[in-house]
């Protein structure tokens, strides 16, 4: 699986306010990569930088593996970039923005692009700047599936849509976008855990992590403790352990490299004899407050 | 080509209703400044506030015009939908560029020849004015809004942008207008003008490519701030001496000027002053004699440059820009410290300078008869001659295409009668300062430049004649003069009685 996005030692700095941190990222190929991360964790900006709208101040961006400084109008036949807050020709009609955008495009289908304006309920004849918000963001949508994209990408797409939009907008993204690779960013998890076959999460311009999504979740698991005889807290614990709490003979944290044979032996080496060891998979919504509440603690 | 044609379609379709605005002022700057030309003969035509409104509306159609077709595909800012789609710079670019040619260009460079052949004035001798003033409307009127649009978002952004420089500039203007508009160079100050538009082409086109190109905004804003210091050091700094330099540079030497030299009038040697003025200052008088003219020419000095030396060597120094008349004879006039003119004043100096002149010839006379009917002047335009109520008054006006002629020109009228007197009103000096400039076309938005004279005298008129004399070299010639003891020549002012 060859990469589509990557980032090397990317950094952006605002004055003195640094947004991201050398951030070396990677979206394989065909993956839905979600980008995940609290509001002002730097997720658009590496997004506008991958997208060429924005510069970095340090290191590279990297688009079918070329700088993306340097894309051409060539690639972005390649690519559908829709965003939550992008300035669309308000006085374009929905019909006339779809026709004036398909000459730039050699490979915009033309009946697909009417099959999206019907997916998406769209009124032809109505002017952009008279759509709700809802309605622009399928509009936007619309426009950049018509001509099926390499590669899609989506910066926080769903902000203030209703329930039944979003997976309208969810069902269009994934019955279009076969064969695409997908990097969407949102900072809400719920929006993306389902159909995202990797994940990164990025907090404060750093990326904490960035897997496959079974890994993830394989590897973060809730531990609760019944200590036989209650014992004092550890000196130091384990790095990868986080949300740690001990009350007498009761002991919680989260696995963050979760494997049974060595957690086992390394609570055991830190207490002793133990009573009963709950060992709970994590719903992904969990890890990522775990994290959250981890990185905030940490700051 | 054709994603440049698409996005021209496109900004046509959006922009109709400005389109529009721009061709109804267009299609009435043709029809008031066309009837205009009529005036002398119909007065009902002469609608000068209409004219007046047009010629105030236009600019700013155009500006509106090109602001929002630029704002179309605003380029700074990260959200635009454009930026992420397969948009061509050069595409893009070009669709703007052949917009504004097609809406602003086109329509004012056919409007301005409808109003020129109102006039009379012949288009196919006109043409090089024609094209050239659109390249000047490109400078003034399109460039810099371009850029300034190119890099703002809005028109809002893009007013603050236009104002603030101008109210800096009007302030400047008020508290020292010498640092905005530097001293006015006369004839040479087209040197000036060029370089301003100099600065502005460059650093426009360079914004605008840049902009389309990088789209990196901070760094265009940077450019253009730079332009604008450089225009204004520019035009605060160059010396009339170096104008007068280029000048000599741009202009043909159509005369044999070997001959020409100029010298200490030594046979009007009375004529030297060292006038004792307030303020510690000794201005001091200098005949200077202009030789070897060839015939038919005439001097006009344009400046000069002096340079006194003592015998223990203390110099004074002056270099300056003359609006003297025209003569063979020059009297330069030169202002010193009193301390220094108190140090040399009895010593026998030394003086040497250099005299920057114009030379001008080729006179020639056209007589316009009082026949309501256009005579066409080389190298001024057209010109025509009326009688007033009762023949009581005359007048006669001259249209020139583009630009006021580049020779000098005099009026005079003749009286029918051979008793009379010779002239009625004539003048060897310039109606108006001449303008050196070598270009076909000076910056405006009026094609046509017209100059006008009357005489009231109650006698019989039999025509008007119009002269000319055409620049032909401007040369600068060095002077000496050795044992000049201005004590001898000291002249104070009379004692201002209580």
């Amino acid at each position: 699986m060859s990469n589509i996005l990557r980032t090397s030692d990317l950094s952006k700095r605002f004055q003195k306010t640094v947004v991201l941190d050398h951030l070396n990222m990677i979206v394989p190929e065909h993956s839905v990569y979600g980008l995940v991360g609290p509001n002002g964790a730097g997720k658009t900006t590496t997004i506008k930088i991958l997208m060429n709208a924005r510069q970095p101040t340090e290191g590279m961006a990297e688009v079918f593996g070329r700088d993306s400084r340097k894309l051409s109008p060539e690639d972005f036949t390649q690519i559908g970039y829709v965003s939550e807050n992008q300035q669309m020709p308000e006085w374009m009609t929905v019909e006339y923005f779809m026709n004036y955008l398909k000459p730039f495009y050699p490979d915009w289908d033309v009946v697909r692009a009417q099959e999206l304006v019907r997916l998406f309920e769209l009124p032809p004849d109505r002017k952009i700047r008279n759509l709700s918000h809802g309605m622009r963001m399928k509009a936007a949508l619309a426009s950049s599936l018509a001509y099926r994209p390499r590669l899609i990408v989506l910066d926080e797409p769903f902000t203030g849509l209703d329930a039944l939009v979003r997976d309208e907008l969810i069902e269009g993204v994934l019955e279009c976008a076969e064969g695409a690779t997908i990097l969407i960013s949102s900072h809400d998890l719920s929006e993306i855990e389902s159909f995202a076959s990797h994940i990164g999460y990025l907090d404060r311009g750093r990326l904490q992590f960035s897997e496959e999504m079974t890994s993830l979740v394989d590897r973060f698991r809730e531990i609760e403790i019944t200590l036989a005889n209650p014992s004092p807290s550890p000196i130091s614990w384990p790095a990868a352990w986080l949300n740690t709490e001990q009350s007498a003979a009761l002991v919680r944290f989260v696995d963050t490299q979760f494997d049974q044979e060595r957690t086992i032996a390394e609570v055991h080496r830190l207490f002793g004899n133990t009573h009963q060891i709950s060992v709970n998979p994590m719903p992904l919504r969990a890890i990522f407050v775990t994290l959250a509440k981890a990185g905030r603690k940490a700051a | 080509m054709r994603q440049a044609l698409h996005i021209f379609k496109k900004d046509v379709r959006h922009l109709w209703f400005e389109i529009a605005v721009v061709i109804t002022v267009v299609v009435a700057f043709a029809f008031t400044g066309a009837r205009r030309a009529l005036w002398l003969v119909d007065p009902a035509t002469n609608r000068t506030a209409a004219w007046t409104l047009v010629l105030i509306l236009l600019p700013l159609a155009w500006w509106t015009l090109i602001a929002r077709v630029i704002h179309d595909e605003a380029l700074p800012g990260d959200s635009q939908f454009w930026i992420t789609r397969p948009y061509s710079w050069k595409s893009l670019l070009g669709a703007k560029a052949l917009f504004i040619l097609t809406f602003v260009n086109i329509p004012v460079w056919l409007a301005d020849g409808v109003i020129v052949r109102a006039y009379g004035l012949p288009l196919g001798a006109e043409m090089p004015g024609l094209l050239w003033s659109q390249v000047l409307m490109a400078i003034v009127f399109i460039l810099p809004i371009a850029a300034l649009s190119a890099l703002t978002t809005g028109f809002v952004q893009l007013v603050f942008a236009i104002l603030t420089p101008c109210v800096i500039a009007l302030g400047l203007a008020i508290v020292a207008p010498e640092v905005v508009l530097g001293g006015f160079l006369g004839g040479l100050d087209w040197v000036k003008t060029y370089y301003l538009f100099l600065v502005i082409s460059v650093a426009a086109s360079a914004i605008l490519v840049w902009q389309y190109a990088m789209r990196r905004t901070a760094a265009g804003r940077s450019l253009a701030l730079a332009a604008g210091i450089l225009a204004v050091l520019g035009m605060t700094l160059i010396p009339w001496s170096v104008a007068f330099r280029i000048q000599s540079w741009f202009s043909k030497q159509r005369l044999d000027q070997s001959l020409v030299h100029v010298d200490f009038d030594s046979r009007n040697r009375w004529l030297t002053r060292a006038v004792i003025e307030r303020g510690d200052r000794v201005r001091i008088e200098l005949p200077l004699d202009i030789a070897g003219l060839p015939p038919g020419i005439i001097a006009k000095p344009e400046g000069f440059s002096v340079h006194l030396q003592g015998p223990d060597g203390t110099v004074w120094q002056a270099n300056q820009l003359l609006a003297g008349k025209m003569g063979q004879r020059f009297s330069l006039e030169a202002a010193v410290d009193g301390a220094f003119y108190r140090k040399i004043k009895d010593e026998p100096l030394k003086v040497r300078g250099s005299l920057y002149m114009t030379l001008f010839g080729n006179r020639r006379t056209v007589r316009v008869p009082f026949l309501d009917r256009s005579v066409l002047v080389p190298r001024v335009g057209v010109c025509s001659a009326t009688g007033g109520v009762h023949r009581q008054s005359y007048f006669l006006i001259c249209s020139s295409a583009f630009r006021f002629p580049p020779v000098l020109v005099s009026y005079s009228f003749i009286p029918s009668a051979k008793e009379a007197v010779q002239d009625v009103w004539s003048s060897t000096e310039p109606r108006r300062p001449i303008s050196y400039s070598p270009f076909p076309a000076e910056p405006g938005i009026s094609p046509v430049s017209q100059d006008f004279t009357f005489s009231t005298v109650r006698v019989p008129l039999s025509e008007a004649r119009v002269d000319t004399l055409e620049p032909l070299a401007h040369i600068r010639r060095n002077f000496e003069i050795d044992n000049l003891r201005l004590g001898d020549f000291e002249v104070r002012p009379a004692p201002v009685s209580p």
